[in-house]
């Protein structure tokens, strides 16, 4: 009996295990949380997590910030974005291969304010970068970028 | 009689009661976008930036603080300059969560060798210093090669002596757990040359410190 209770824990244990799996690796990762201050969150594969300084960022993440929130991501590429409150912002594309001739870094910003210092992949080819939003389609050929996207 | 001019007050007061309301109620904004071009924060040059509306029309970007107004469905507005004031309020609060600017180190191996120069050498203690005053720190090991020989062999080439700098770092105190090595080959040359080029600037490995 206790044997089964035993099993029944490790079992659940496995099931948590799995559960937090949409956060989890999957592949390498585009870039790294630097600065969180106040509200601020990963969305990954619909799953919605607080974010921390380290945490590692993959290409479909969703960044978010609440009222009082700000968030600041390095990319491997040296791309640096950040977000003040009540923004949201999605990686929709991080590819950072040049010897594979994978390149491309495409952005939505959704709504809120966003900051962006572009990297090696605009300097390698500046047609692969691109933030989107709402109402345009912003081509960055370096370096800074700001965004204000005043939706309700 | 008295009636009829009770309702008729009312009916005064209720227009100037929806007027009074109208005025203090805050206008809702309408629902837009600003898109601004400021100066590279390290390096103080200006980059340039196109702005092309999803339903037509498009402005370019080219001098710090200069912006467009953008609404759905309408072309962007032409560009304008923002003060420093208006760019603070905007921005100042994404601009202060700004991650500070990656730094870069080259390393070179002597010609033929698996010894890093005098100089590459000196930068190895550099680096974990450097490393251990950020405050989250990320590390990555790139190795690059010059244009001589075939691109395959170069992703190799670079790779291994990216590995060899990633031990090496590892060796004298940094955090395997923050490095990740990549090889770039010939692909992204520090001195642009064409192929088949002999270059040793380009034959390096580059130590990113996030």
């Amino acid at each position: 009996m206790q044997m089964a209770a035993e099993i029944v824990v490790v079992a659940g244990l496995l099931l948590s295990g799995l559960l937090s799996a949409p956060l989890e690796s999957q592949g390498q990762p585009a870039g790294y949380v630097k600065i969180v201050t106040g509200a601020a969150s990963i969305a990954r594969g619909g799953v919605e997590r607080p974010a921390h300084p380290g945490d590692a960022i993959y290409q479909s993440d969703g960044l978010r910030t609440g009222a009082y929130g700000r968030l600041g991501v390095t990319l491997k590429d040296d791309t640096r974005i950040s977000l003040g409150p009540n923004s949201q912002i999605d990686l929709s594309e991080f590819k950072f291969s040049p010897a594979e001739g994978q390149l491309g870094l495409v952005m939505k910003v959704l709504r809120g304010v966003a900051a962006f210092v572009s990297g090696r992949i605009v300097a390698l080819r500046p047609n692969a970068v691109r933030i989107e939003t709402p109402a345009t389609i912003v081509g960055v050929r370096g370096t800074h970028v700001v965004i204000q996207a005043e939706y309700p | 009689m008295m009636r009829r001019a009770g309702a008729a007050l009312a009916l005064v007061f209720a227009a100037a009661c929806q007027c009074h309301v109208r005025i203090v109620q805050p206008a809702t904004p309408t629902p837009h976008e600003i898109v601004a071009l400021l100066k590279d924060p390290e390096t103080d040059t200006v980059g340039r930036a196109v702005v092309s509306s999803t339903s037509g029309g498009s402005v370019e970007l080219t001098h710090t603080r200069e912006a467009t107004r953008i609404v759905v469905g309408q072309p962007p507005r032409a560009p304008f300059r923002l003060s420093q004031d208006q760019i603070d309020q905007l921005f100042g609060e994404a601009l202060a969560a700004l991650p500070p600017a990656p730094r870069h180190f080259h390393l070179y191996f002597d010609a033929g060798s698996n010894q890093l120069t005098p100089a590459s050498e000196k930068l190895i203690p550099e680096i974990l210093v450097f490393v251990r005053n950020r405050s989250v720190p990320d590390v990555t090991v790139v190795g690059h090669t010059d244009t001589t020989g075939a691109a395959r062999d170069n992703i190799e080439l670079a790779r291994s002596w990216a590995t060899t700098i990633r031990d090496r770092l590892v060796a004298a105190g940094l955090d395997s757990s923050l490095v990740s090595v990549a090889s770039h080959g010939e692909a992204d040359l520090l001195v642009p040359t064409p192929d088949d080029t002999p270059n040793s600037r380009n034959r390096r490995v580059d130590v990113s410190v996030r």
